[in-house]
């Protein structure tokens, strides 16, 4: 016997919460498949996690010496840097599924857009959120970064700066042409963002044309707003956290639109 | 005859997938010009044509990949976009994840259609044992021959029994176990109702399939029907092997009947005779002499 699934019994009504249901069903069917495929290929995501460990109990005393609060700065710099990189996991993951030719399969299935994109999206929103929290948690307790007083604004930095990032890396996702493609522009991409907003030369040390040009890199506003986070200043991160939603919203909304209508005939290839 | 509410019937008669003067450019090219096409619940239809005929854009739009430019779809009434559960489509490329098991392969896929839990192991084991799965479910696809990772996205496609099957070039590059395997399935399916449109260039597969056939040539079906009215006036041929190896072929509409005259005229010894009627890939031929000229 056949299965009409999508048909609606006469006998038994679809309700709105029976849909909403269906919805998160699958949407946590993409989400554990999603995480599988992560699992299956950590490399990448450790690399991220232990490489700025390293690097910022190397550094320490370098930035100790230079600047005034040289602490924060080598685990804020270090984290913004290495959560930047990250933007490669974002891209690659949703790049892979047009390698793979299997994005277009999943459009054809009963999952909608958005639902597509959800069970793609949280498992990297995770990531990257994870990778951030054990980077600054690993600064508190081993580097000797101050605990902040407001976890609270912590956090919400956290999640601003990873919504951002997962924006950008969509975006990159859906106008690149191959992976390796995808890799020189994140990397690259990265290592500007991330030494142009200051994340390793404190921005003080620079001449003032420099500290103006930062200005234009995501890094030196998420670098703006975790520092003020960690001081517990809300005020101080009203700006970088507008500046950088609104910086993720228009990405976001570039890639959603991109992803939703598929690569089609006329994909970059 | 009444039935109660609850039940909901898809008559053999219905016509399941009505797509009507189709067009899709893609710059320059019209790869659907004009392309009508009706297919019946539990019918089997094989649609043939040249590669860039048409074949693959008029399965994209079905599944709801893309747009047409202008003409309507309908799936059981209703648009490919509202009918997405019901479709079933095995594309004509490769689309699984090389990190990933069959089994886990089947279980997002079940899921994605709304099965659940005994329903989704049950539909899983039941096509393990259908595809020839079953000692491989729990390998990547990665590491799988053509033929398994062929039968691996059958089973995707089939996994919630929709009622519309879109299989492009299922078999494309498949072994003859793979081959069967998908066969008997798509028998199995269409005998329970489903309504399948199986584009392919192996034309006896169609014939095994008992397809009706819908012949499609720049965008458009240029001949629809069964096997015999299409092959109908089309030549078959007959070959006799004369004793000193020396052969004549003949190509004709009535083999039967020039064989007689060929034997009543032949002197000479005859060491072998063969006769052939008309045949799909006769058909596929004259297309193809057709377009070349």
């Amino acid at each position: 016997m056949l299965l009409d699934t999508t048909a609606a019994a006469p006998a038994r009504r679809t309700t709105a919460f029976d849909a909403f249901g269906d919805s998160v069903y699958r949407i946590s069917a993409l989400v554990r498949h999603n995480i599988l495929i992560r699992l299956r290929d950590p490399g990448q995501m450790i690399s991220y996690v232990v490489m700025p460990m390293v690097l910022m109990i190397v550094l320490k005393p370098l930035y100790v010496k230079a600047v005034a609060s040289g602490t924060t700065q080598v685990v804020t710099g270090l984290l913004v840097m290495f959560s930047v990189f990250a933007i490669a996991i974002a891209g690659s993951t949703i790049m892979v599924e047009r390698h793979w030719q299997t994005w277009d399969r999943l459009r054809a299935s009963r999952a909608p857009g958005f639902e597509l994109l959800a069970g793609k999206i949280i498992p990297i929103f995770v990531v990257m959120v994870a990778q951030q929290s054990i980077l600054l948690v690993y600064g508190c307790a081993v580097i000797g970064l101050p605990v902040p007083h407001n976890i609270g604004l912590v956090a919400v930095s956290i999640l601003v700066w990873a919504f951002s990032l997962l924006s950008i890396g969509a975006a990159l996702a859906t106008i690149a042409r191959s992976l390796g493609e995808l890799g020189v522009i994140s990397d690259v991409g990265a290592l500007t963002i991330s030494s142009l907003g200051g994340a390793l030369v404190p921005l003080s040390v620079w001449p003032v044309w420099a500290q103006q040009a930062a200005h234009a890199s995501p890094g030196y506003w998420a670098l703006r707003m975790l520092q003020a986070a960690i001081r517990g200043d809300g005020q101080g991160m009203v700006l970088p956290a507008v500046i950088l939603l609104a910086l993720g919203l228009v990405a976001g909304v570039f890639a959603v639109r991109r992803l939703t209508r598929g690569w089609g005939r006329t994909r970059l290839l | 005859m009444r039935f109660p509410p609850s039940v909901r019937l898809i008559k053999d008669v219905d016509t399941l997938l009505e797509a009507c003067d189709l067009v899709k450019r893609y710059g320059p090219v019209n790869a659907l010009d004009g392309f009508s096409l009706r297919v019946a619940a539990g019918e089997i239809v094989g649609l043939v044509g040249h590669n860039g005929a048409g074949k693959t854009t008029f399965v994209e739009i079905v599944s709801s990949l893309i747009r047409p430019d202008s003409g309507t779809v309908t799936i059981d009434g209703k648009s490919p976009s509202a009918a997405r559960g019901q479709v079933g489509v095995t594309p004509q490329h490769l689309g699984l994840y090389p990190s990933i098991t069959v089994r886990e392969h089947l279980q997002l896929f079940g899921r994605l259609a709304g099965l659940r839990r005994t329903a989704l192991t049950a539909a899983i084991d039941d096509l393990a044992v259908a595809l020839r799965l079953t000692e491989i479910m729990g390998r990547k696809t990665g590491v799988l021959s053509g033929g398994q990772q062929r039968r691996t996205q059958a089973a995707t496609a089939l996994i919630h029994r929709p009622p519309l099957l879109l299989l492009d070039e299922p078999t494309a590059g498949a072994d003859l176990e793979t081959r069967q395997a998908m066969l008997d399935v798509v028998k199995q399916r269409a005998g329970e109702g489903a309504a399948v449109v199986y584009t392919t260039h192996y034309l006896p597969e169609l014939t095994e399939l008992q397809a009706s056939i819908a012949v499609i040539r720049n965008g458009k079906i240029i001949a629809r029907g069964n096997y015999d009215e299409l092959v109908d006036g089309l030549p078959g041929e007959v070959r006799i092997i004369l004793e000193d190896e020396e052969e004549i072929r003949v190509s004709t509409t009535n083999p039967t009947a020039t064989l007689i005259d060929l034997l009543g005229r032949t002197e000479r010894a005859i060491s072998a005779v063969e006769v052939r009627n008309a045949s799909l890939d006769d058909l596929y031929r004259s297309l193809a002499v057709n377009d070349a000229s």
